[in-house]
């Protein structure tokens, strides 16, 4: 299962590294310019290509280049909801895509980590093509991430879901099948979590609701401990691993 | 004896109390009586017979014998369990205290602004109680994560569409779908993947229309009874739609 795995992975970078390129430097060019010029043009700009990179990864990657793999296309689809979700977000102007201010530093790391994957794979002793690239699930959920949280007034709370399921895949991949790239998905997704709920908390803080927000704040905090908890049973689990081989 | 706006006005407050409970997930028998028994407490006579979608009220003054009829709709609201109880509760203050009308509607509109459930706090615990079926019904620590948040994803999707005002079955559906779709990703795993897949669409099992609709039949309410099992039993085939496509798309065979 594991030489599957990466050998698609391999025969996706070996045929797709000039799209890839080109992906990549739009994906800079946009980011570049919400932060400079947030035109209306850049940020319908950048919801189309969330919702291309959206689409690459589910009919590209999944359905193309992951064929071999067992249960590919239920992944394609996944990603194709999450693109159409960026379309229909762009249609009914959901996310207005303007600088925050929030989290700046926050989000610069999580625009980093896409860079990171192909470094840490390479510091685990792997070797172009089979490693993690920054045009692949991991890396788009975690730029999608950061996306949000630097750009988004009012978060899309199912697509923040589905983030979140991934990032729980991830670490099932960390746990079962010994993949330690996904590390970097699942470290950044709970503080990320932590900090978009926290917000709709206090963008709801004024509302008549309950429980109060100091409760709501205090089942999130417990929340993220109990899968931050699950992330270092994992993270243990694979030192096990490795003192075992 | 009541004059014919006093009744009107008393009409009036027990549509809108009747209804209210009617919308909130009371059973027919129980509305019935918590109307009669405010009606009582006014000393006038309250019949009620109800349907899935509207009410017919009759309020009846003994003394003169005059009598109001109204057909009323009855909305649709959140189930509320606990505004159902402080209702239910307001109908034997009404008698036992010999309240006004007057203050019986101030009481029920203080109790019906209470403040709702944040639906953030709903969708968290929603994901919890799902993924502690998952472990009731034999599944692992894996199984349990991942359907907590297969139920994040297609119950936030659910609560987005009821906003957006999209029809009701196609939200179970869609619901369903995403739900199911998100706990196959259990099958790639080495854990109880059936039982997330299973469990993945419990939260949407329309358990309130299910229990008013055998209460209803039981307690003489055929008619009512019957539409609200309907309803449920589509809600159901709803939910069945979206997990067969997951099942066609991942297992090929609904079995």
């Amino acid at each position: 299962m594991m030489e599957t795995f990466w050998n698609t992975i391999a025969s996706y970078n070996a045929a797709t590294w000039p799209v890839q390129l080109v992906l990549i430097c739009i994906g800079i060019l946009l980011v570049t310019l919400l932060c400079k010029r947030p035109s209306r043009g850049v940020r319908i700009a950048m919801k189309i290509y969330m919702a291309l990179l959206n689409f690459w990864i589910a009919g590209v990657y999944f359905l193309v280049y992951c064929e071999p793999r067992q249960y590919h296309s239920p992944q394609a689809l996944f990603w194709a909801i999450m693109g159409c979700i960026w379309l229909y977000d762009l249609i009914v102007k959901h996310a207005s895509l303007a600088r925050n201010g929030h989290h700046r530093y926050f989000a610069r790391v999580l625009f980093a980590m896409p860079f990171l994957y192909p470094l840490f794979s390479l510091a685990l002793g792997r070797s172009f093509p089979m490693i993690t690239s920054p045009v692949m699930p991991c890396s788009v959920a975690v730029f999608t991430i950061g996306v949000m949280l630097a750009f988004s007034e009012r978060i899309n709370i199912v697509l923040a879901m589905f983030l979140c399921h991934w990032a729980l895949i991830g670490l099932s991949k960390v746990y079962f099948f010994g993949i330690p790239e996904d590390y970097l998905m699942a470290c950044s997704i709970v503080p990320a979590l932590y900090l978009f709920f926290r917000e709709y908390i206090q963008a709801h803080e004024g509302q008549a609701t309950k429980p109060s927000t100091r409760v709501l704040n205090s089942l999130l905090g417990i929340l993220c401990l109990i899968i931050g908890g699950f992330v270092l049973f994992t993270l243990l689990h694979q030192f096990n691993l490795y003192t075992t081989i | 004896m009541k004059t014919r706006h006093e009744l009107t006005e008393i009409l009036d407050f027990i549509a809108e109390y009747a209804t209210y409970l009617l919308g909130s997930g009371v059973h027919t028998s129980r509305a019935i009586r918590n109307s009669q028994r405010i009606g009582q407490s006014l000393g006038v006579d309250i019949q009620l017979s109800s349907f899935q979608r509207s009410t017919i009220l009759t309020v009846r003054d003994d003394e003169s014998g005059e009598a109001i009829t109204r057909v009323v709709k009855i909305p649709t609201l959140p189930i509320s369990f606990e505004r159902n109880s402080d209702l239910s509760a307001l109908s034997w203050d009404a008698l036992d205290e010999h309240l006004p009308l007057r203050e019986i509607r101030r009481r029920c509109d203080e109790l019906t602004a209470k403040p709702l459930i944040d639906p953030i706090f709903v969708l968290l615990t929603v994901g919890l109680a799902n993924a502690s079926f998952c472990r009731l019904f034999g599944g692992d620590w894996t199984a349990m994560a991942i359907v907590f948040t297969s139920t994040l994803v297609g119950y936030a999707a659910k609560q987005r569409m009821q906003a957006h005002g999209v029809n009701h079955f196609l939200i179970f559906i869609i619901s369903a779908f995403m739900a199911s779709l998100c706990a196959s990703a259990a099958l790639r795993f080495d854990c109880t993947a059936e039982t997330a897949l299973a469990t993945s669409v419990l939260y949407l099992v329309p358990g309130v229309p299910l229990i008013n609709g055998v209460i209803d039949i039981v307690e003489g309410h055929i008619l009512i009874g019957c539409s609200r099992l309907i309803n449920a039993l589509l809600l159901i085939i709803c939910i069945a739609i979206g997990l067969a496509a997951t099942l066609l798309m991942v297992k090929d065979s609904l079995l």
